[in-house]
């Protein structure tokens, strides 16, 4: 037992490093924005996915921004693709085709299977341009983000773009100015730190884009991907294609504004992500192909982070059994690894990087707020942890995931 | 000390300790003194006359005064509802003239020209000046921002702090330190020793006029969106040279440092992960994207974007995208000889200098 334990804070001390090298590198290091000065250029023609189930609140917004994009009009085709919605959204969609001439090719989507990826996959027999790009129906894009998303693509490494997600409600309740926290971190250290060290920044699946002849040459998207983002960042990794992060791309979206539809979020995001632990760690890490030593490790730890959750929690048990059993061998070493986990556990080092994080935006006051985010993590610990084990139940069940589409609270339009 | 005190202080301790930390983290969630979506850079977004076009919107209530002055052939002075004074120019034979053309001036008022404005060698002004004919700034001047209507000329040695926008050409004599962004409508011309950030323009010319033609690349049918490598991709570990005259019909992603002998031919894209060097007479039909230095030598023809994230040096005779065509050169760090022409973008985001040719 007790070398289990060994072995857990040993993970944990790897993740916490990790936390603190991508801080300190996006404090002091070099900081890598190589396509965001690509202002004037021959613009390759671009399709915009827009994924819609039952957006009725939103998806007006989306569409009204991008008709007002700086991109040229003759380039650039928007298809919403409303995927078997049962509310307004296909009248409104209808609508914006009818006012926007030759600019809104529509793909309603009345069968099939259920998910983004599905989707996405059957809308792809719309798309003939090389650059393809993809927004969840909740963002709005400003008006230089096109060009922004598009330029990294003049580099022929890049298979796919990502920009930066920003919380346009952040300020509605406390779960909502805690995720605004989270997502400066994740986005202003996390992301543009493995932008900076060449890493694996990770494809979100919105506010991104793809390289149609990257996407067929790995097989198109993956409909039996929970998480078709991060599935879509480890088949490019490992066809030889980079994912480039755009710190300076942003684009505001809405977030879960009560905890009942963070956790089924969050929820979702675990299983797809350790379902994508699962399929591409070993390969990534051991297998042969053109990814770089530092790529192979970053993006194996990425692989880890939602079954950290868990870890954590089985670390937590077996350490208060420990204690009781009585046992208590290398008592030195031990003390200094358990306040080294409990920096990890106490998520000082998530902490200094959301600090980090609030810095670099310039934000003063909401630091304020950062005690609270233990509440955030606590939630979020146990609901990763819970999807983990319903993961192994369904495995051995053989029940199939259910697709929870995450509640908007937009006013309709 | 009675044990339920020393308990009761131990509780009011520990309590205290927890709660403390949390006062803050109350009063924000409270007050909601920072609880606005972060402000994301929305319609100006990369827009070099951004600040040409908001100074143009902030001056408009001074037009029918300028309008005025110009009949009239007077000049008129006053202050703005901000506060800032300034100085509407309808002539130059003014007393106001006459002291905006005294030597060693500093005039910190907004100046709006109605007429051709001569300024004389070493003046500073730390407003914005507004042109609306022709503008020849003298040697040695300091500006901040300047938009002209019509053609820009700044003197040798000549310093602009923020911004410059010319409906018309624009021209750095020697040694120029040009700060900031400077666009025209037109044509750009950087002598020698100019220092520069970014500059846009349909053509921009480094040093004396260049004799480049403004022609497509030799026998080739350029899709929209070059740059972007819809051709096969060769991709390469480690360093890669390729020999002179040789045409490649694929794009290129080297990973290692990657040497491009005189006289290639690349119809398609090139990327390299370390240092590129091309030289003479090469031509790339698509972008040249390096993670190191670059180094392009003379009488090149770059049709893509041309990136290198360290630095980037460009020698005489290379042309950088076209009229019809227009791209981005980018590099923290640029070097550019006279005699390149570059049509579009040139963005050195540190430190950019014109060099004389050799």
């Amino acid at each position: 037992m007790i070398y289990v334990l060994y072995a857990i804070v040993l993970v944990i001390c790897i993740y916490t490093l990790r936390h603190y090298f991508f801080t300190l590198n996006r404090l002091f290091g070099f900081q890598r924005h190589p396509y965001i000065d690509i202002d004037t250029a021959d613009w390759p023609p671009v399709t915009v996915l827009v994924a819609a189930h039952n957006e009725e609140k939103v998806i007006a917004n989306v569409l009204s921004a991008l008709m007002t994009v700086k991109y040229p009009e003759d380039k650039m085709l928007v298809v919403p693709v409303n995927d078997r919605s049962t509310d307004r959204t296909r009248e409104i969609i209808d609508k914006f085709v009818e006012e926007f001439p030759g600019r809104i090719q529509p793909f309603h989507r009345t069968s099939g299977k259920g998910g983004k990826a599905a989707a996405l996959k059957d809308a792809m027999e719309l798309v003939d341009t090389e650059v393809i790009l993809i927004f969840d129906a909740d963002y709005i894009p400003g008006a230089g983000l096109i060009k922004q998303l598009v330029a990294p693509f003049f580099d022929l490494e890049v298979g796919g773009v990502m920009g930066r997600v920003v919380p346009m409600n952040a300020g509605t309740n406390l779960l909502t100015r805690l995720l605004d926290l989270e997502r400066s971190g994740g986005y202003q250290v996390d992301q543009q730190a493995r932008m900076n060290l060449r890493l694996v920044p990770q494809h979100g699946g919105t506010v991104a884009g793809v390289r149609l002849s990257a996407l067929r040459e790995i097989g198109g998207w993956n409909e039996n991907s929970l998480t078709e983002d991060t599935d879509l960042t480890y088949r490019l990794l490992l066809n030889g294609w980079k994912t480039a992060y755009q710190n300076r791309s942003e684009c505001y979206e809405e977030v879960p504004e009560n905890w009942p539809v963070r956790i089924k979020q969050i929820m979702r995001w675990a299983k797809g992500h350790n379902q994508a632990m699962v399929t591409y760690s070993l390969r990534l890490l051991l297998g042969k192909h053109r990814a770089t030593l530092r790529e192979r490790i970053d993006g194996t730890l990425l692989l880890g982070v939602y079954v950290m959750a868990p870890i954590t929690l089985v670390g937590w048990a077996l350490a208060l059994g420990v204690f009781y059993q009585g046992v208590a061998p290398l008592h030195g070493v031990i003390a200094l690894l358990s306040i080294t986990a409990y920096a990890a556990l106490g998520n000082l080092a998530a902490f200094f990087e959301i600090a980090a994080a609030s810095r670099l935006d310039g934000t003063r006051k909401r630091i304020c707020l950062l005690p609270f985010l233990i509440l955030g993590f606590a939630v979020s610990i146990f609901s990763v942890s819970r999807a983990a084990v319903s993961q192994v139940s369904d495995l051995v069940t053989g029940a199939e995931f259910h697709w929870d589409k995450t509640e908007r609270f937009r006013k309709v339009l | 000390m009675n044990p339920y005190i020393a308990v009761a202080a131990l509780v009011f301790v520990v309590g205290m300790m927890f709660t403390l930390p949390l006062v803050p983290a109350l009063l924000e969630l409270r007050r909601k003194s920072d609880a606005l979506p972060l402000s994301v850079v929305q319609q100006n977004a990369g827009e070099i006359r951004h600040f040409a076009n908001s100074f143009r919107t902030y001056i408009k209530g001074l037009e029918p005064i300028m309008q005025r002055c110009i009949v009239s052939g007077t000049t008129d002075t006053g202050t703005l509802s901000d506060g800032e004074e300034y100085v509407v120019l309808g002539r130059v034979d003014e007393p106001l003239v006459r002291r905006l053309a005294e030597r060693d001036a500093i005039h910190p008022v907004l100046v709006m020209a109605g007429v051709d404005l001569v300024v004389p060698p070493e003046a500073t002004f730390s407003k914005d000046i507004y042109a609306r004919g022709q503008f020849e700034g003298g040697e040695k001047s300091s500006y901040r921002a300047i938009l002209g209507e019509r053609s820009v000329h700044l003197g040798n040695a000549s310093r602009v702090l923020r911004w410059v926008h010319a409906v018309g050409e624009f021209t750095a004599d020697l040694g120029c330190q040009l700060y900031g962004r400077i666009s025209s409508d037109l044509l750009i011309r950087l002598h020698a020793d100019c220092s520069f950030l970014r500059v846009n323009a349909p053509r921009i010319e480094i040093g004396p006029s260049a004799s480049i033609p403004d022609a497509p690349l030799r026998g080739s049918s350029i899709p929209s969106g070059t740059g972007l490598g819809t051709s096969p991709r060769f991709l390469h570990d480690g360093d890669f040279e390729i020999l002179a005259g040789q045409v490649i019909r694929s794009n290129l992603v080297i990973r290692g440092n990657l040497h491009i002998q005189s006289g290639v031919r690349v119809c398609g894209s090139v990327k390299s992960v370390k240092d590129m060097v091309i030289e003479d007479g090469v031509s790339v039909e698509g972008s040249l994207i390096s993670t190191r230095t670059m180094r392009i030598g003379p009488h090149c023809a770059i049709h893509g974007p041309v990136i290198a994230e360290r630095g980037l040096a460009i020698a005489n005779g290379t042309r950088c995208g076209t009229l019809e065509y227009p791209t981005t050169v980018s590099a923290p760090e640029i070097e550019v000889e006279e005699g390149v022409v570059v049509f579009g973008t040139l963005w050195a985001r540190e430190h950019g200098h014109v060099v004389a040719r050799a």
